[in-house]
């Protein structure tokens, strides 16, 4: 089944990033492995003699071409919601996409996003038309009030960013799609292992956001491949009805005319 | 006058203001081969408005270009 994404319905429930591959080469064939239809990238300040920075946006460009794709910038780095602002429609110009990874940090050692920054920065976009994909913590009223602002789409940490950490609070993750069932929700940052995405897909989490696991994996393409695999098994296992936890053991095999049973021994 | 462009320095001392598309010169070498997008004092500054936008003494430009990300 197809993720809603502000309307548009993509096959891939996997969204990737581009950075800390080994090479471009390698980032290319795990994009393609992964089956993602959406890649993250960003912008930063380069020396314009340094040719780096434009080979990759050819790069990223070919990529997404080849799978109908959709590119996803971020704005990494910011740390109010005015720098988020000011890149967001930089990256507008540049990418000529409204949509938008938002990120804005506030705290350096995890990198957990600013509730109140993130927030101001969602509306102000929101006002200027942007479709908002919000990186928050798993706070579930942060994804509440993102929602009411208008972000179709909330992707709370799985854990701090590239720590591979997984689902450090899954009892809020669930409490959030619990609470918010009509919006997308895509788990973004921590995930470590194809089972971490598994997990989320089986909470009913409509996508993955991932980077570091895949790009950091000794094999990245079969990691990539890992992954898309891991988001099918979680997803159909969600479709088809996790049966309920019991609290005492119950035989699978029918007890009716088991042998042996009452024989008087001897 | 002097300004900076992603945090270097450069001193005009022969200008009180110049456009942004002259202070790109500055920067690039190549401009119109590149892609990039521009702040002036943390503020977005679209294409378009690139010859009519007015850099000041102390102003700061940021001149970003796509880099890959997570």
């Amino acid at each position: 089944m197809a993720i809603n994404i502000y309307g548009q319905q993509l096959d891939s429930r996997l969204l990737i990033g581009s950075a800390l591959y080994p090479s471009p080469q390698v980032m290319k064939e795990a994009i393609l492995a992964s089956g993602s239809q959406v890649v993250t990238l960003s912008l930063k300040r380069q020396n314009p003699s340094e040719k780096s920075g434009q080979q990759i946006w050819h790069y990223l460009q070919e990529i997404v071409q080849q799978v109908d794709g959709h590119l996803l910038p971020n704005t990494a780095g910011c740390k109010t919601a005015k720098e988020a602002v000011t890149l967001a429609k930089m990256s507008r110009e540049i990418f000529q996409t409204d949509w938008l990874k938002l990120e804005v940090i506030g705290d350096d050692y995890n990198l957990q996003p600013d509730p109140i920054e993130l927030l101001s920065a969602a509306e102000q976009l929101i006002d200027d038309g942007f479709k908002v994909l919000p990186y928050c913590t798993d706070d579930l009223v942060i994804c509440q009030r993102l929602y009411d602002l208008g972000c179709e789409v909330i992707m709370p940490w799985a854990s701090p960013i590239g720590t591979g950490k997984g689902l450090m609070n899954p009892y809020n993750l669930e409490t959030i799609r619990l609470r918010l069932p009509d919006a997308t929700l895509i788990l973004d940052a921590g995930i470590g292992k194809p089972s971490d995405a598994c997990l989320a897909m089986e909470m009913g989490y409509d996508g993955i956001l991932l980077n570091s696991a895949v790009a950091l994996a000794d094999n990245p393409v079969l990691m990539a491949k890992a992954f898309s695999q891991a988001l099918t098994a979680g997803e159909q296992g969600y479709i088809a009805g996790i049966m309920e936890q019991r609290q005492t053991a119950h035989p699978s095999t029918p007890t009716l005319d088991t042998p042996f049973w009452l024989q008087q021994t001897s | 006058m002097n300004i900076h462009i992603n945090g270097n320095a450069y001193a005009l001392p022969h200008e009180n203001h110049i456009s942004v598309s002259s202070a790109l010169t500055l920067h690039f070498v190549e401009a119109q081969q590149s892609t990039f997008a521009v702040a002036l004092n943390g503020n977005f500054v679209g294409k378009d408005d690139y010859d009519s936008t007015i850099v000041n003494n102390g102003d700061s430009l940021d001149v970003l270009l796509p880099i890959q990300g997570g």
